[in-house]
């Protein structure tokens, strides 16, 4: 490869202290370097804000409820049609785009790596064929676990080792990337039509408790060594008072050292890019609803980040609202089946056997809506208050949300205390009078943003080996913006939504991938997974249980791995706990 | 006499899916289910050939008394002697109405045609491989 | 050569438990299937070679000459219609839909003439369903209506529901099993309960326990279709009594009149069950892997079926954009069929049409289609001498194997040479 050198670049770069420094970056062979030769493709950055690409750590883009959400909504299908153009296909799809739809938005973003939040094992061939798919965007799938039979059968027993070589096997199985609990209890319930309520409550037949479950996981998540912290989704989602048994989800891990234990080669940063928390929250402001009622309706937010910003072992998304059409689309089935008493709208569910379950329906987020309006003010509170960036992430959680090309205005709110003041006057009074909103007035600057979405989820997730920094040694994944940080306006927040929405150049292991907007090479991507290793005795006694147990399956066992050639490139990491 | 054509998967309908040209498969598809007592008012018994007519042309078929059906409905597996009477309008759905096709029935001594003969008559040209 | 856990590609069922036995690359036995697994494995009755019709007659012709001419068939066209893709794997339906962009063609599969309703009725009220093991762990009461699996699943009730063993409910007689139909079947016959609808009525017996459930009960006249107000309280009663209910229709709710709103009135009748119990509702569909192609189109086109790229964009509107539709309004002038039977299974007049009309047809064995064609290309058979994808009528993905290496070549190898010469002369 001849090499690309990207001129008079204003970098901002966390991971490696950079703030606002002129510098030039080099890239050779896909990869950050000191410097490239004569033969490189130059580009003059003429002095534009210049960030490594962008990490989604956590959204919903290929696999079973993914899809469901596309054909269950044409109309949502058409309302985000466009036509095909060069080397793009036709995309389709305004909050839940198709695959092809989700490789270009993000690329025109300045996204370069996006992981999928839940994946059930069964239908793991479906995610990977859908990210197989998603053409440029490296990816990787967390696999859901908080409600699976092995590993309640295993807690229930008091076998933490076996439940231990029995996650190992299922990531190296199915090709995943880290434990992703959700609702942990509740969705076994919901296989009889039921949830729980709080976190001592044991459900039925297994008779595990989620404070059970998440302990558990989070040990057997640093005994294993992952990449990433346990990915928890609390209990009681989207209840009003659910803040506070989101808290004490929290707490049950607080005592537990985050210890990653990849076998990989560190890009330089400065700072140090191994996460050391041991729960990575997701959706906080679902999560965070105050009241009793949704009479008394009020944010809670400031519940857990009180709670967050006096600890270590926290990272957590926001979950942001920015008002539209969205899908709403989680593994916590009984959660949206209590949407859909509310609502009335279109509602699926799939409840997969011995596993996990679902739910999609689609969503809008009206201004005029007092809850909505009071839950788009949450979504920003949970940035705004927290007052150590390296705990948060920006997310919209998409579809759930809105769909993450809305993040450009999500980013805006945060940065300008205007366009908040201006959305706020637009919205239901709620947003005033039930948040703390009103009284906020900081403004993040690029440097917090830098770190919520590139910086932080790279860290966060384990990828800072090779993501979300320019560090040498890092993936040659840039993205520059036609922002004069140096001229920044905060309050023309309109052009700063304008001038986020589609980058200059995006730049994807050195090469351009996208120019403002449209899409312009189709380079290969990468899917990652995490490869544990444990010992062998573990692992035999275990698939022992696994195979007798296997029965209760309408899958024969031989049938059940995801092989390896379902992935564009599998770049397994290898998760060494025996060392 | 006018009687309302249902259509459905038979198992033995499903064994012939790969060899439609067979005289199996022609027995199993052209095979017209008819209440009993139809029969009788029609004269013909099990294994006479009857000619069913609907909006869209007519096709022989062979009759069989069948236990399920009422008085005025008649069954024929899915398949392209059943297709030859339905109608293609879909009503906007996509759909035609396979199962609602309103036909009249007639014994006739005319032979049983061929799936290759029935997709002649279509334009078709056949093949004898 | 005993080769185990095969995947059975006939039925929605996906059956992956069979054990078969290949001696001189034939499949020569074949245990725990059903008679339809049995004739898919040991039938052997292919297309040598690809056949091409001249004039009054067929003649052989080459691979490389048949898919070229294909090449030049779908350049050729205004508006071509690639119909088909259930009846191949994954990958293959994946070319299919790059295919049918690139030409600016029409591609449908065969829920148009199958669950397609069933999909508009998901699209207007959802659908609140399960993989088939949840059924099979938890179902007291199960409820096959408009649908025979006896004759069109035949596993069905011995895999996934009244016979199967499962985790909760052991033995069949904790269940009970519910039959509605409009005639007595060989699935009428096992079930605990028949329910005769009179033809038509299937609509207002969904009305009237959906009255029931919600607690209307006295609104239910003597009669509702055919069914006593008796029979009506009694199933609606063992319903909501339920610990878990699985509802599962067929052919008979998506062909009657009413059509997508017969599917939508019980899918809404299992939201109803919801308020009370746990309940969900699940198509039996068809062809193995049919509601792959569903999955497939979805995610590169954002529809399920029925999409029309001839605006450069994807567009959809079933009644318009649905095969039999195109053909019966003779608006196709060119039509590729790819693992399915439209001659038999399409109206006549849509028949009549594709005689007309140049139609290429990939496919291994002849049909009633072939007779209409012009160009038919054999290929291997998937899930014998060809492998891939397949999704079951739960979306459960399954990977069908190759049980031997066969002398003819996969849908996708032939579709990916079409594709390839596509593509070079349109100079993209």
């Amino acid at each position: 490869m001849t090499g690309l050198l990207v001129k008079n670049a204003y970098v901002i770069d966390p991971l490696s202290g950079v703030n606002g420094e002129i510098m030039d970056i080099a890239v050779r062979d896909g990869k950050i370097v000191e410097e490239v030769g004569n033969g490189a493709v130059v580009i003059d950055a003429g002095g534009c804000l210049t960030l490594p690409g962008g990490i989604d750590s956590h959204s919903h883009v290929c696999g079973t409820k993914v899809n469901f959400g596309r054909y269950m909504s044409p109309e949502d299908m058409r309302a985000g049609r466009t036509s095909r153009k060069g080397v793009m296909h036709v995309t389709s799809g305004y909050s839940v785009p198709t695959t092809f739809g989700n490789s270009y938005r993000y690329s025109s973003m300045g996204y370069t790596t996006v992981l999928e939040g839940a994946m059930a094992p069964l239908e793991a061939r479906h995610t990977h064929e859908e990210m197989r798919s998603t053409p440029i965007l490296d990816m990787g799938a967390y696999m859901v676990l908080g409600n699976n039979w092995f590993v309640m059968r295993y807690l229930k027993d008091g076998d933490i080792e076996k439940a231990a070589a029995y996650v190992a096997w299922m990531m190296r199985t199915h090709k995943t990337y880290g434990i992703k609990c959700g609702n942990p209890a509740g969705v076994e319930n919901w296989g009889w039509g039921e949830n729980v309520s709080s976190l001592d409550q044991a459900n039925i037949h297994f008779e595990v408790t989620p404070t059970e479950i998440i302990k558990n996981l989070t040990e057997i998540n640093e005994h294993l060594g992952f990449p990433m912290p346990l990915h928890l989704h609390a209990n009681n989602l989207g209840h009003p008072g659910c803040w506070e048994i989101t808290r004490e989800s929290l707490k049950i891990p607080s005592n537990v050292k985050g210890k990653p234990n990849v076998d990989v080669e560190w890009a330089e940063t400065k700072m140090n890019a191994k996460r050391h928390e041991s729960v990575y929250l997701t959706h906080c402001q679902f999560n965070a609803f105050g009241g009793t009622s949704w009479r008394d309706f009020e944010s809670g937010v400031k519940g857990i980040t009180d709670y967050v910003n006096g600890k270590d072992h926290v990272v957590m998304y926001s979950g942001c609202v920015p008002f539209g059409d969205a899908t709403v689309m989680t593994g916590d089935g009984p959660a949206i089946h209590d949407l859909y008493v509310l609502t009335g709208n279109k509602w699926s569910n799939t409840d997969v056997e011995c596993e996990c379950g679902s739910g999609v329906l689609p969503f809008t987020y009206l201004k005029s809506n007092p809850v909505h309006s009071v839950q788009w003010a949450m979504g920003l509170e949970v940035l705004l208050y927290v007052k150590d960036p390296w705990k948060s992430i920006m997310t919209t959680d998409s579809p759930n949300g809105g769909p993450f090309t809305k993040y450009p205005l999500i980013m805006a709110w945060l940065m300008s205390l205007k366009a908040r003041q201006d959305t706020m006057a637009e919205c239901h009074k709620w947003s005033q009078d039930r948040s703390g909103l009103g009284g906020e007035e900081r403004e993040m600057s690029l440097y917090d943003l830098a770190i919520l979405t590139r910086a932080n989820p790279a860290r966060t997730i384990g990828m800072a080996y090779r993501k979300g920094t320019l560090g040498v040694g890092a993936d040659g994944d840039v993205a520059i913006y036609n922002i004069d940080p140096k001229k920044l306006d905060v309050n023309d927040y309109e052009s700063l939504i304008r001038n986020l929405q589609n980058s200059e150049y995006t730049i994807k292991d050195g090469e351009v991938v996208a120019r403002q907007g449209e899409i312009v090479a189709i380079p290969e991507k990468r899917t990652y997974y995490s490869d544990i290793k444990v010992p062998d005795a573990d692992e035999k006694h275990m698939l022992e249980d696994v195979k007798e147990w296997f029965r209760y399956y309408t899958l024969g066992f031989s049938n059940y791995p995801t092989p390896e050639r379902y992935l564009a490139n599998p770049t397994p990491m290898t998760v060494n706990p025996l060392r | 006499m006018r009687f309302v054509l249902n259509t459905g998967r038979t198992i033995r309908q499903g064994s012939y899916v790969e060899r439609k040209n067979v005289p199996a498969y022609r027995e199993e598809a052209a095979s017209l289910h008819m209440n009993g007592v139809d029969m009788l008012d029609l004269e013909i018994e099990e294994g006479s050939h009857v000619k069913v007519k609907s909006d869209q042309g007519a096709v022989v078929m062979i009759a069989r008394p069948a236990d399920g059906l009422v008085r005025g409905e008649v069954f024929v597996c899915l398949g392209p002697y059943a297709n030859f009477l339905v109608n293609p309008e879909t009503h906007g759905t996509g759909m035609p109405d396979f199962k609602t096709t309103v036909v009249t029935i007639e014994p006739t001594i005319d032979p049983v045609p061929t799936v290759r003969e029935l997709m002649e008559q279509c334009g078709g040209v056949g093949y004898e491989g | 050569m005993k080769v185990e856990d095969v995947v059975c590609p006939f039925c929605g069922c996906l059956c992956d438990d069979l054990v078969v036995e290949v001696e001189n690359n034939r499949v020569i036995s074949v245990e725990n299937g059903c008679t339809l697994a049995n004739e898919k494995f040991m039938g052997d009755h292919r297309l040598k070679n690809p056949i091409r019709r001249e004039r009054g007659s067929w003649k052989d012709v080459s691979y490389d000459a048949a898919i070229q001419e294909t090449a030049e068939i779908l350049l050729d066209a205004d508006r071509p219609l690639l119909y088909g893709w259930s009846g191949t794997h994954g990958e293959a339906q994946s070319v299919g839909v790059h295919l049918a962009e690139l030409l600016g063609a029409v591609i449908d599969n065969t829920s148009t003439v199958c669950h397609g309703p069933s999909i508009l009725a998901i699209q207007e009220v959802g659908h609140p369903g399960c993989t088939l093991g949840q059924v099979k762990n938890r179902a007291d009461v199960i409820v096959y209506w408009g649908a025979n699996p006896i004759d069109a699943h035949p596993r069905h009730m011995s895999r996934y529901t009244t016979y199967a063993d499962g985790f909760f409910v052991k033995d069949f007689r904790e269940r009970k099993v519910i039959v509605i139909d409009v005639r007595k079947t060989e699935s009428s016959a096992v079930a605990n309960e028949f329910v005769k609808v009179d033809r038509g009525g299937d609509y207002a017996v969904l009305s009237a326990l959906r009255a029931i459930v919600r607690g209307k009960g006295d609104l239910i006249p003597v009669k509702v279709a055919g069914v006593t107000r008796e029979q009506l309280f009694r199933v609606a009663d063992t319903c909501m009594n339920a610990k878990f209910g699985a509802i599962f229709f067929g052919l008979g709710l998506t062909m009657s009149p009413g059509k997508n709103k017969n599917i939508r009135n019980a899918i809404e009748l299992t939201e109803e069950l919801n308020r009370h119990t746990k309940f969900t509702i699940s198509p039996m569909r068809g062809h193995w892997n049919v509601y792959g192609s569903n999955e497939v189109f979805t995610w590169i086109s954002g529809y399920p079926y029925a999409v029309d790229f001839a605006r450069g964009i994807a567009f959809y509107n079933p009644g318009e954009t649905t095969s039999v539709d195109i053909l019966r309004r003779g608006e196709c002038d060119a039509c590729l069929v790819v693992a399915s039977d439209p001659g038999a299974h399409f109206p006549r007049a849509c028949a009549e049409h594709l005689a007309r009309i140049p139609t290429v047809q990939i496919d291994p064995h002849v049909n009633a289609t072939t007779h209409l064609a012009t160009l038919q290309i054999p290929v291997a058979v998937t899930g014998i001498d060809a492998e891939g994808t397949a999704y079951r009528m739960d979306g459960v993905p399954i990977r069908t194997r190759k049980l031997f290496e066969g002398t003819y070549p996969s849908d996708l190898e032939i579709l990916g040479k079409i594709y390839a010469r596509v593509k070079e002369a349109k100079g993209s």
